[in-house]
């Protein structure tokens, strides 16, 4: 006898339909799995077998085949073994007409112990959110996965074992008990334990995060230990725009294809990951004989600080070049291409030279001016490029430190970010541009004119300080946030003017005249 | 001195590890460079009471230069070897007292007995060393006088680079080959005193890397060259204070810029001014210190009438800035704290400061670029 069950699979972050097949027939008892499952597939068969047995019914000493259509994807993933065993008990003649009519109208998306209980797994979200675009109503989940569950606006039950999913197929119990779509209340509440005016002094850093929460620019922040280039990144999603339900749904079902969500439970922060400098590039953008989203992508609609820049691998800050041109990480294999969004705003911080206090007000560096160019010249230019504000910290003074008020705290800022990002909006609503930091050329010839006098300015920058034309469109982009900021309808002058000094780096051939 | 001979000599001066006046007192005894070249290494160990690992090691140095295609590579450049013992050998050079056998020269040396001062200093320049070296090499290089350097950074770039700027020549004396340039970074500036009619001057072989060794020893060719050395910043142990030594050794005059007793890079021109250098508070003082007799032609009456360039007054809120600087550097962080001024107007006032050549900023850190 022969029955389908419908469940789902991952390719990368999307989920698409699969129908698990399961054919018995006569002859020599043996269970084939076939369409491609990989190693995880493949020992469902022994759970799935003891979880029949452990749950009261019979497992058939037949020969069993099970299909996994499309036949031709690689699949992975233990969330097999629910339907791989409700195909069994159907194909089989254990279960009555009502539940196999009733078969038809859930996706199974589960794990199995031997017990028979059915446990959580990995990707859930993302696969509830494909089969809701395919139709796909209602599903039969484990109870692992409840959280997630509730964002793909999807009716679902959470099973807790074999046993209980065949009452519920039999109608022995109902499913409205707990089928339920929470996805309208999805509440987001954003809880940040720490807060901008905690750091005190660096008011030209914080400046630079502002505009770089506002523009979604990246930034580099140069100094010595201890100035505080952590805790200022640590607090840099805090000024950040509040989260959009779309952008956190994004986020939720890349932490689902990892099998990070339940660990996040009601706690909706914009991302803040900071890798280790000897993270492999793998980790760091994703990939692995089963691709798996990166940091990059766990950074996703969120921050991605990387502290000692410079000392994280040539090839691992090369790798980061992709995803911060085009927001999103391809993984092509000759088999299939993977894309994971990586939309994330960049945060380095590195030392100013080997020895760390070169600049510093008290200690004294011994690095050679040679090491220290080299050191610097490990970011290379390309790199560079795609990050807008540079700035310079310095140790904060004690006595300073005392005296001086702490500066704006992160929800004034957050206003202020709030407010620039509207105007954008409203400015970019005619195309997919989402902030200042990723205008076109035309855009920035479009919504970035000078005045004249601003004409003057660059000119003379140029000139003077060593700017050169090849910075031109950052210095655009981040005074057009600048003037955002001030609710300005023109870039003035003046914003040019503070632009220069998140350009330290373009300082460059500044001969000693 | 016939082409040979020549050639022997190049060849001669080949190994940078031994003393040049020990090769000119070789080459007495042997009688030419050429017949020096012919001895085996017992013979010069013997004569030069050198051991005989460094006799065959000269020896070997010798015979693996090309003294030929050396003097096609300078040729090539437009430079010069210039022998000790000819004519065209500068005779202030061939007066000291570890004189060198031949130098390297690119560019224009021209007359060499020109007034000239020698102004060195440490690599690890502070604001007000690259203050005091830009006004002081700026005063002496419109006055016409030769500034004589070695081309490293810090303060030798600074003074090169006045007298650049002031259509000056300059001579720098470098611590490895003509062909090389180093540091890199100098290459342009290199090219501009070339192009300003100086010169570059090197007694290594043209290709000489730049070895440890070398520095001291182009010092005393400094110190050579120069009619007086002023050393502008520098630490106690430093190599601007070998300049000045090799200087006192030569009978020149030594000076020194005075700086803050508690600045480590003030530390060697304070302990010579304590040990009696002259002074240094101003270019009329060096000027007061040349010799008399090459005083002429020099333009210093146009010096000392010179009236300040006119430059734009500064607004109050620009003098606010440049005060709260003061002699030190601070960054905006700092002068936003203590001028109660927010980003963005402290931005557009340091952008005005330091087009106008009044700030300048490193690393984050603004100080002033010239004396008021």
């Amino acid at each position: 006898m022969l029955c389908s069950i419908t469940s789902a699979c991952l390719k990368g972050i999307e989920g698409y339909i699969v129908n698990v097949e399961v054919d018995i027939a006569a002859g020599m008892p043996s269970l084939t799995l076939v369409g491609l499952p990989d190693q995880e597939v493949k020992e469902a068969k022994d759970r799935v077998l003891a979880a029949i047995r452990n749950s009261g019914f019979d497992s058939p000493i037949k020969k069993i085949t099970i299909n996994l259509v499309p036949a031709e994807i690689k699949k992975s993933g233990t969330h097999f073994d629910l339907p791989i065993a409700l195909g069994i008990l159907g194909a089989s003649g254990q279960l009555s007409d009502t539940a196999i009519a009733n078969l038809k109208k859930y996706i199974f998306i589960g794990s199995l112990g031997l017990t028979g209980k059915v446990h959580g797994c990995a990707g859930v979200l993302p696969m509830l959110i494909a089969l809701k675009r395919k139709g796909k109503e209602k599903a039969i989940i484990s109870q692992d996965n409840l959280e997630e569950a509730k964002y793909a606006a999807m009716a679902y039950f959470s099973a807790q074992n074999l046993k209980q999913v065949v009452d519920l197929l039999e109608e022995k119990i109902p499913f409205e008990q707990e089928l339920k779509d929470n996805s309208e209340n999805l509440s987001i509440q954003e809880v940040y334990t720490e807060d901008f005016s905690e750091v005190k002094g660096q008011t030209l850093a914080k400046r630079a995060l502002e505009i770089a929460a506002a523009g979604g620019h990246n930034v580099l922040m140069m100094g010595p230990p201890g100035t505080g280039k952590s805790m200022l990144a640590k607090r840099f999603a805090t000024i950040l725009p509040p989260l959009e339900k779309e952008e956190m749904l994004e986020i939720l079902q890349i932490y689902s294809v990892c099998g990070l969500l339940n660990k996040r439970k009601g706690n909706f922060q914009r991302p803040f990951r900071d890798p280790h400098h000897t993270i492999s590039n793998i980790a760091l953008i994703g990939g692995g004989q089963n691709p798996r989203p990166g940091e990059v992508s766990l950074a996703h609609n969120g921050v991605l600080f990387l502290d000692e820049f410079a000392e994280f691998s040539r090839t691992s800050l090369e790798v980061l070049r992709e995803p911060l041109e085009t927001f999103k990480v391809t993984i092509a294999r000759a088999k299939e291409t993977l894309t994971f969004p990586a939309k994330f705003t960049l945060i380095a911080a590195m030392n100013p030279c080997p020895c760390g206090y070169h600049g510093h007000n008290v200690k004294v560096c011994n690095c050679t001016p040679v090491q220290i160019s080299r050191y610097k010249a490990k970011i290379s230019g390309p790199l560079l490029d795609r990050i807008d504000l540079t700035v310079n910290l310095l140790p904060v003074n004690f006595s300073d430190w005392e005296k001086k008020a702490q500066g704006p705290t992160s929800k004034e800022i957050r206003e202020k970010v709030i407010a620039a990002r509207k105007i954008q909006k409203e400015r970019f609503k005619n195309s997919t541009t989402t902030a200042n930091a990723f205008m076109s050329v035309a855009q920035i010839k479009e919504f970035c004119a000078l005045p004249k006098d601003g004409a003057q300015v660059l000119e003379l920058a140029m000139k003077k300080l060593g700017l050169s034309a090849r910075s031109l469109d950052k210095i655009l982009k981040t005074a057009r946030t600048i003037a955002d900021l001030e609710g300005s309808k023109d870039i003035k002058k003046e914003h040019l003017m503070e632009v220069f000094q998140y350009r330290p780096l373009d300082r460059k051939g500044v001969r000693d005249i | 001195m016939n082409f040979e001979e020549k050639l022997a000599r190049i060849k001669v001066n080949s190994f940078s590890y031994l003393r040049s006046d020990w090769l000119l007192e070789m080459i007495k005894i042997f009688g030419s460079a050429s017949e020096f070249l012919k001895q085996d290494a017992k013979t010069i160990s013997k004569e030069g009471k050198i051991s005989l690992e460094s006799a065959q090691a000269f020896l070997k140095s010798c015979a693996m230069l090309d003294a030929q295609k050396e003097m096609e590579k300078t040729e090539k450049v437009g430079g010069k070897i210039l022998f000790n013992g000819e004519e065209d050998f500068p005779t202030r050079l061939a007066e000291i007292k570890e004189a060198p056998l031949l130098i390297y020269a690119r560019g224009d040396l021209g007359d060499t007995q020109r007034a000239s001062v020698g102004m060195v200093g440490t690599r690890k320049i502070s604001p007000y060393g690259r203050r005091a070296a830009t006004q002081l090499a700026g005063d002496l290089a419109q006055s016409g006088i030769v500034l004589v350097s070695g081309l490293a950074r810090g303060i030798d770039s600074v003074v090169h680079a006045q007298a650049v700027k002031n259509q000056s020549a300059t001579w720098a004396l470098i611590g490895t080959g003509i062909g090389r340039c180093y540091p890199a970074e100098n290459r342009e500036l290199a090219r501009a005193i070339l192009d300003t009619g100086g010169a570059i001057i090197s007694e290594l072989p043209f290709d000489a890397a730049p070895l440890a060794h070398h520095f001291p020893r182009r010092n005393r060719l400094i110190a050579g060259l120069s009619d007086l050395v002023v050393v502008v910043e520098g630490e106690v142990k430093s190599g601007a204070l070998i300049t000045a030594k090799m200087a006192l050794d030569q009978g020149l005059d030594v000076m020194a810029v005075p700086g803050p007793i508690d600045s480590p890079t003030s530390g060697g021109p304070n302990k010579l001014i304590k040990e009696g250098a002259g002074m240094v508070l101003s270019a009329s003082d060096i000027i007061d210190a040349i010799p008399s007799n090459k005083k002429f032609g020099l333009k210093v009456k146009k010096l000392y009438n010179e009236s300040k360039a006119p430059s734009e007054p500064l607004t109050q809120q620009e003098q606010k800035i440049i005060d709260l600087i003061g002699e030190g550097s601070k960054n905006i962080d700092e002068l936003s704290l203590e001028s109660s001024f927010d980003i963005m107007q402290l931005s557009a006032i340091l952008f005005s400061l330091e087009v106008a050549g009044v700030l300048i900023c490193t690393d984050g850190k603004y100080s002033r670029s010239k004396f008021n």
